[in-house]
């Protein structure tokens, strides 16, 4: 009998400390130091355009602390066609929710790692924590970014206090884009640890200042809100976002080409800005943009008289909602630029997370139509 | 002989002022229904002087096997009455008719045995026309006449109905304004160029028209209040302008389990006190395709809690809701596939639309989540009981019962998570 409660003692002791973490556990390292016994998930989640990037986890340029760090390699080539790639710290390798294998990381109040640029100026898109769906999905997702790299080492922190890390099989990742980087970029990581600071508090929602862009440049740092939501008819929308064919202002706009295909079957089409990208209500990533009274752009159409029914900010529905919707249309476009206003007076734009949409059909653009958006900010 | 008159009509005023009108048949008296208007915009719904709280159900108890035509007031199998009393267990006190059947003595021996058996009264509609072939032209004054014409005698009819709460006109006809819905147009729509201006152009045009029925049914019935059914809060910031005789906006809402900022919302649009005339969740999970009780039963309980929050007493929200009717009392298993008589005997899962707010079952192929033939909080059997099939209760029934027996214990509760 005695010999069965030690057997059950030693296999409880063993699952105990492979999958949950004491909640006194002070540091939990992701990557310290090439082969350190104290790292924990596996660089395996390559995404996006992979053939993009090379990735060394022993480089010895002048790591941040110990002897090694990460050095990553991006071609922005766009190989997959994707014009972004990212990579997933996993446990274990490879699984994007199909095994079980979440470290219970209950404790833990943020995320710190160092970076550096090549040459500085490079742009992350973002670094997450969690976020693996499928059969064992993680039990947060925790996203920060875009930012900025300097040519020297800094920390960076994500706050994650407040959040529930029962379960997390996706340590870390980054994600950067080709519009951002269009010529590649050189980026060194090192010391990813989560750390169970008790002074560390769960953030509140900040207000944005005002104005706040959705979309100013190609890959402009002020950008916010990702062009991810496809509706309808899908496959009969193409989406430049570094069109350089006149645009309103800076060195490029949005040019969207909408075709007569009908590929669904839907007989329209919408596009929604979105936060994180493809959220349609699922993930918290509502932004306070209480500040803002109007939201402007500036439109035109290749042609002329190019209907569009409706632009709209908010108005999805999900699990999270966004708190209020407001738009404009019919537009009928003209050839020359011209601005656009959505008044968001009255409106509760306390919690938006579709930040902009355009919508229209192919019964009042029978040939299908090409135009252009430029400047849309939140003021 | 003039003496006599006079003291005839001396002595009916006195009557008249010592005793309210009664109904003929029940003996009931007619209700004086009010809105009274407190500070900040904050609404209350006055039945004979006392507040009261729109705990309400769509009703249209299509059985199994029949469709939209099916005249559920002249059935001599009265589901009424069954249903009656389920829903005055639940705690439902008002019904809301899409629009009065053809036989006024049917219609309101309905009403009466709703108020008169279980205290339920009833909030009465009319299409004003939306359905009608063809489009209904509401900038065409013959149709205008004919429509209004109808309504009036529906409220001449049973406006002494002891069971009436209020009348409400129309029912998503603002969804006709873009031409997506019904399209209708005039001659002086058609010669404007800018689509924005057609659309507020016939949103004039028919509030307008709702404004005139209402100030005649004010004139005829001093008693009920007049109620605009309108889709969302589309183009309400137009019926502002031009309908001030809209006692009531009440509005169909489909946002899942919020109603989001529809109550702060509305004060900015259109300073009326708002009632949900239609919301709710239908019970079949069209992603893991089976009956999905338990999700209705919590999108229903949380679609609740707000217009709790938001109801005059309640200092905390808005104060300007008066209470909400689900849709809809049992399921309608002709919905699906309304031409093909066939299916209208079976329990079709089949979906023609989908709301992304609806979001436990949007991951369904081709996103149609929103199964119209399972929005009842009650399932019909094909069994018969009585002649009439039998009657399933949902969770969402217990819930809701549960939940109005002590909602102010739900909404602390949540307060304190």
């Amino acid at each position: 009998m005695r010999k069965i409660i030690r057997l059950f003692l030693v296999i409880g002791l063993a699952i105990f400390s492979s999958s949950a973490l004491a909640a006194d556990t002070k540091v939990f390292n992701v990557y310290t130091d090439a082969n350190s016994p104290d790292n924990h998930y596996i660089a395996s989640g390559y995404m996006g355009d992979y053939a993009d990037v090379s990735m060394d986890n022993k480089s010895m340029s002048n790591p941040n602390s110990g002897s090694t760090c990460i050095k990553v390699v991006y071609s922005a080539k766009k190989t997959q066609g994707q014009g972004w790639v990212g990579i997933y710290w996993q446990n274990p390798p490879n699984n994007w929710g199909s095994k079980k294998g979440g470290f219970d990381l209950t404790g833990m109040t943020k995320l710190s790692f160092w970076m550096k640029g090549e040459k500085g100026g490079e742009i992350i898109d973002k670094v997450v924590v969690g976020g693996i769906k499928g059969l064992y999905p993680d039990s947060s997702e925790i996203a920060f970014g875009p930012f900025k790299l300097t040519d020297s080492w800094k920390e960076y922190t994500v706050n994650l206090a407040g959040k529930d890390l029962s379960y997390i099989s996706g340590g870390f990742s980054w994600i950067i884009n080709s519009d951002s980087n269009p010529q590649g970029s050189i980026f060194y990581i090192d010391d990813v640890k989560f750390i169970a600071d008790t002074t560390v508090k769960p953030e509140t929602k900040k207000q944005e200042e005002m104005p706040f862009y959705v979309y100013s440049d190609r890959g402009a740092m002020q950008n916010h809100f990702i062009a991810s939501g496809y509706m309808g008819d899908t496959s009969d929308i193409k989406t430049d976002l570094g069109s350089v064919e006149n645009p309103y202002s800076g060195s490029t706009c949005i040019k969207i080409e909408y075709n007569n295909n009908i590929s669904y079957g839907a007989r329209w089409a919408g596009v929604y800005w979105q936060n994180p990208a493809n959220n349609w209500g699922g993930i918290d990533g509502g932004l306070d943009l209480s500040k803002a009274t109007k939201i402007t752009f500036w439109a035109r159409g290749e042609k002329g008289n190019e209907r569009i029914e409706e632009f709209k900010v908010g108005g999805i529905l999900g699990e999270y909602s966004d708190s209020d919707s407001a738009g404009i249309g019919p537009v009928i476009l003209t050839k020359e630029w011209k601005q656009y206003t959505i008044d968001l007076t009255g409106k509760d734009v306390s919690y938006i997370l579709g930040g902009f949409c355009w919508s229209t059909n192919i019964d009042v653009n029978p040939d299908g139509i090409v135009f252009y958006l430029d400047e849309i900010k939140y003021e | 002989m003039k003496r006599i008159s006079a003291i005839l009509a001396g002595g009916l005023l006195i009557f008249c002022i010592l005793f309210p009108v009664c109904h003929a048949a029940t003996g009931l008296k007619v209700t004086k229904v009010t809105i009274k208007k407190l500070k900040d915009s904050r609404y209350q719904l006055l039945v004979n002087n006392k507040p009261y709280i729109i705990k309400g159900v769509c009703y249209n108890p299509v059985p199994i096997g029949e469709s939209h035509d099916y005249d559920f007031w002249s059935d001599p199998l009265q589901p009424w009455i069954i249903d009656g009393k389920l829903m005055k267990d639940m705690g439902i006190n008002t019904v809301r008719f899409y629009q009065v059947g053809e036989n006024p003595e049917a219609v309101k021996k309905v009403i009466g045995d709703l108020y008169s058996l279980y205290g339920i009264r009833t909030m009465m509609g009319h299409w004003l026309g939306f359905w009608n072939y063809p489009a209904p032209f509401y900038g065409d004054a013959d149709f205008r006449e004919n429509v209004k014409k109808s309504v009036l005698d529906m409220v001449r009819e049973y406006k002494d109905e002891p069971g009436i709460l209020f009348w409400v006109l129309g029912n998503e006809n603002n969804y006709s304004f873009s031409g997506k819905l019904n399209p209708w147009s005039s001659a002086e729509i058609d010669a404007i160029e800018d689509p924005v201006a057609q659309i507020s152009e016939r949103a004039r045009v028919y509030y307008s028209f709702v404004n005139e029925i209402a100030e005649e049914i004010h004139k005829i019935d001093p008693n009920h209040p007049v109620a605009m059914g309108n889709g969302e809060m589309i183009t309400l910031d137009i019926a502002r302008e031009v309908a001030p005789a809209v006692d009531i906006v009440t509005c169909l809402i489909y946002r899942g389990r919020s109603f989001g900022n529809i109550f702060k919302g509305l004060k900015n649009m259109f300073d009326r006190p708002l009632m949900l005339l239609e919301f709710g969740c239908d019970a079949y999970n069209a992603y893991t395709k089976q009956e999905d009780q338990d999700v209705q039963a919590k999108f229903l309980e949380d679609q609740w809690v707000q217009i709790y929050k938001n109801l005059a007493v309640n200092k905390t929200g808005e104060g300007n809701c008066l209470g909400g009717a689900i849709f809809e009392w049992t399921d309608e298993w002709w919905k699906n596939k309304e031409h093909d008589p066939d299916s209208w005997s079976v329990h079709d899962t089949g979906s023609n639309w989908s709301n992304g707010a609806y979001y436990f079952d949007i991951k369904v192929e081709g996103n149609k989540n929103m199964n119209e033939e399972w929005f009842g909080i009650v399932a019909l059997s094909p069994e018969l009981e009585n002649g009439l099939n039998k009657r399933i209760l949902r969770k969402s029934y217990f819930t809701l019962k549960e939940f109005w027996k002590k909602p102010y214990d739900k909404i602390k509760k949540d307060k304190k998570k």
